[in-house]
């Protein structure tokens, strides 16, 4: 069944209107894992855009047709981990546990709840949209934002420009915790997306399922509602966001062995507007290492 | 004696809609000649506001929010962003 | 009939729960408490306790993933400690708030710094504004029965709150006392099979804590204030059911102890009960008129009873096992003299409730207050709480 196929046939669960931004990725890759994850399911989605643009429901109403909690920023992977043991004590491993949660619940504060889970090979799915930051209060710096960065809380001031840390890789920290799936997924890549949500539900019926999805924001980043997908692809054609996959402990990359520049992909993203040469080349050599690692990992 | 409808939060009076159509400025317009109904608007559309109705597919204008992204990625340039008119 | 066994506080505590039948254990260990997650653990994996047992990397995981499985619908427990309780401070607020019932064991001790691991009743009573009905117990026999009880009490229709069962770390956690120790059958005659609501469920779709503004918040923290006043007669009457099941009676919300006549009063908090309880002894036998009043429960705070039991005494003295920073005293001395403050009343007073969670707290509110007030101001003593509703 074609990906197309699979999204006319599964129904919307989150409110049709929500107040995510105009172009949102975040709101894209909600709908597709909630969709296909369908209303069987009980659903964590944790403070940050998605919560804020209404998912988790307000005053008596809910926003989406199916359960969902707002867990604490910090503690959606231990949440659901006991919700998910309580389904399976009560025989109902039909019910979908899905997670989803912005990259500072997820690689930040939340990151010690998600990695005991993982450890535990709690039965579940793990959803992080990485939007690289907390755009939902403005647009602070994470530890998965990209070097130099123009965020609130890493301006590109005169005397320091952006962000000065190369960001966090969490993807490979959670294929490391030998969980049954992991993988990574770009919203341009849709028909890798939706194969990889589908395997990721399958895979967590066994044990511990993770999937970092590459989540660009426009409002954050400074580009156009309509050019999020565009970002996106540039994101996989330049190596800044690889596309890969771990099951069982086999790697499967994509290959991508002639990218693009770096330089190309921070072309027409406001928040990279004021970086040097020196800094693109770092950035650039930070995803050649990177792809390299990948390439090892996933030779046999 | 207790009010049982506080004791614990719960969202199950319906559903949380926001009319999210007001925000358009621009709204995305298919031009069925250059369509193929290969169905990519609806995958990148971030609303769900592209169905697919008797193998066709079409825009519904009750949430959609005007990103454009579905114009954008149209590989056939099947989408027109029109302005929206004002009252 | 059930049998008479040595165990120490931590087990008394692991056994306690473990005859509750609860669905899922998820505890972190942390010294004096440790030996109740061992005790558990071996249970569990003995083939002797159908649980759950979920080995969290934190205490802040062992309350979150008790609480995703509580709001499954699974009977749950956990146990922790001072730096422990501390971490888990997040969602150990949220537990109660969602009044989603379940148990939680504290083994008292000491909050850091200075650095310790020694005994103390500073974590849990710095914790006692956060929702829980918390109780602390004096003997070994006493932390078994109340597990029970706790259970009964979180589960009631009327309550839905979870409930703290604290006890002295190592005093009551690591020295033993003969029990008795009841059979399951007992138990299970006592505390009915929980059937919990499942608060997610795709059966019935809904929404676990939306998005809440001010004026309904105001809603929700009267009702559990509320829930808390009914708690006490529940306590008193589990209490009753408990005495006529087992032959044991504790008092409910406090223990007093050769009261009836005495001038002047000791009021404790746990362990050091038994040890008051001597010291009063021994002040008889001198012909001092003393007696002892042992709090049990201390959220929530049984003021009528207290203040009752205390009534024509000439003098009391609280002792504490914890500090109120900033008011040069204990904690539970300053909530014992809130208790007796209309004794002999000077001011009408009462207390007003507003502004929670973004409510509008108005100059209208400020009015009425002071209209209030000026109404009542001849007739000396509290007055019922004012709730400055938003709507």
């Amino acid at each position: 069944m074609s990906y197309i196929d699979v999204l006319k046939e599964t129904q919307n669960v989150m409110t049709p209107g929500s107040s995510a931004c105009q172009g949102c990725g975040g709101e894209l890759i909600l709908r597709r894992v909630m969709q296909i994850a369908g209303n069987n399911s009980v659903f964590a989605v944790p403070p940050g855009c998605m919560a804020g643009a209404g998912v988790d429901g307000w005053n008596f109403s809910n926003g989406c047709t199916a359960p969902i909690h707002i867990t604490l920023l910090d503690n959606t992977a231990s949440f659901m981990s006991g919700v998910s043991e309580i389904y399976q004590r009560k025989g109902r491993t039909d019910v979908n546990i899905v997670a989803i949660a912005g990259d500072g619940a997820t690689a930040d504060c939340g990151f010690q709840s998600l990695s005991g889970a993982a450890e535990r090979g709690a039965k579940m799915l793990y959803v992080c949209y990485d939007n690289e930051g907390y755009m939902n209060t403005g647009y602070q710096r994470s530890s998965t934002t990209s070097m130099g960065s123009n965020t609130s809380t890493t301006p590109a001031g005169a005397a320091i420009n952006g962000k000065e840390q190369q960001q966090k890789y969490l993807p490979l920290i959670m294929a490391m915790h030998n969980v049954k799936y992991c993988a990574t997924a770009s919203p341009s890549n849709m028909a890798d997306l939706v194969a990889k949500i589908q395997k990721g539900l399958a895979a967590s019926k066994e044990g511990f399922a993770y999937l970092h999805v590459f989540s660009p924001c426009p409002t954050g980043w400074k580009f156009a509602s309509d050019q999020t997908i565009q970002v996106a692809k540039l994101a996989v054609k330049s190596n800044m966001f690889p596309i890969w996959e771990m099951e069982n402990g086999k790697y499967k990359l994509t290959a991508n062995n002639n990218p693009i520049s770096v330089a190309e992909f921070v072309k027409g993203i406001g928040k990279f507007a004021k970086l040097t040469e020196e800094e693109i080349a770092a950035i650039q050599s930070m995803a050649d290492a990177r792809y390299a690692t990948l390439k090892k990992l996933a030779a046999e | 004696m207790n009010d049982k409808r506080y004791y614990t939060p719960l969202g199950n009076d319906g559903m949380y809609v926001l009319d999210t159509a007001a925000w358009r400025t621009h709204r995305p317009v298919m031009n069925k000649e250059k369509c193929i109904n290969c169905g990519i608007c609806m995958g990148y559309c971030p609303v769900n506001s592209v169905y697919c109705e008797d193998k066709v597919f079409k825009i519904s204008y009750d949430f959609c929010k005007g990103c454009g992204l579905c114009a954008a990625e149209c590989p056939k340039k099947a989408i027109d962003m029109v302005p929206e008119g004002g009252k | 009939m059930g049998v008479i066994k040595a165990m120490t506080g931590n087990t008394a505590a692991y056994t306690g729960a473990a005859l509750c039948r609860p669905d899922l254990i998820a505890a972190y260990p942390i010294t004096p408490q440790s030996s109740v997650v061992e005790g558990l653990a071996g249970l569990v994996y003995n083939g002797k306790l159908d649980s759950n047992f979920v080995q969290v990397e934190s205490e802040h995981s062992a309350m979150s993933v008790v609480q995703g499985a509580a709001a499954a619908g699974g009977r749950v427990f956990t146990a922790t400690s001072a730096q422990g309780l501390a971490l888990m401070y997040e969602p150990y607020f949220r537990m109660s708030t969602l009044r989603i019932p379940m148990v939680m064991a504290i083994a008292t001790r000491e909050m850091t710094s200075p650095e310790t691991i020694w005994s103390g009743q500073q974590d849990a009573m710095s914790v006692r504004d956060a929702g829980w009905i918390q109780m602390f117990c004096e003997s070994n026999q006493e932390i078994l029965d109340m597990m029970m009880q706790a259970y009964m009490i979180a589960e009631d229709e009327r309550v839905h709150i979870p409930v703290n069962v604290c006890y002295d770390g190592f005093y009551s956690s690591h020295l033993m006392e003969g029990l008795d120790v009841p059979t399951q059958e007992e138990v299970d005659e006592f505390l009915p099979k929980y059937d919990g609501y499942a608060y997610l469920d795709p059966g019935h779709p809904q929404a676990l804590d939306p998005l809440t503004p001010g004026n309904l918040m105001m809603h929700y923290r009267k009702e559990h204030l509320d829930a808390m006043e009914r708690a006490l007669d529940v306590i008193e009457e589990v209490d009753a059911k408990f005495a006529a099941k087992f032959g044991r009676s504790y008092g409910g919300c406090l223990e007093e102890y050769r009261c009836e006549d005495a001038e002047v009063v000791l009021v404790t908090v746990g362990g050091m009960s038994g040890t008051g309880k001597d010291a009063v002894d021994a002040a008889r036998e001198k012909g001092i008129k003393a007696g002892l009043i042992k709090l049990r429960f201390v959220r929530p705070f049984p003021a009528k009873r207290l203040a009752a039991a205390l009534e024509g005494k000439k003098a009391f003295a609280v002792v504490d096992r914890s500090v109120c920073f900033g008011w040069n005293q204990g904690p539970m001395h300053m909530e014992t003299k809130a208790a007796v403050a209309d004794v002999d009343a000077k001011f009408c007073h009462f207390s007003a409730i507003g502004g929670l969670g973004g409510a509008d707290l108005s100059y209208e509110h400020m009015v009425q207050c002071i209209d209030k007030l000026e109404a009542m101001k001849n007739e000396p003593g509290e007055k019922e709480t004012f709730w400055l509703m938003a709507d």
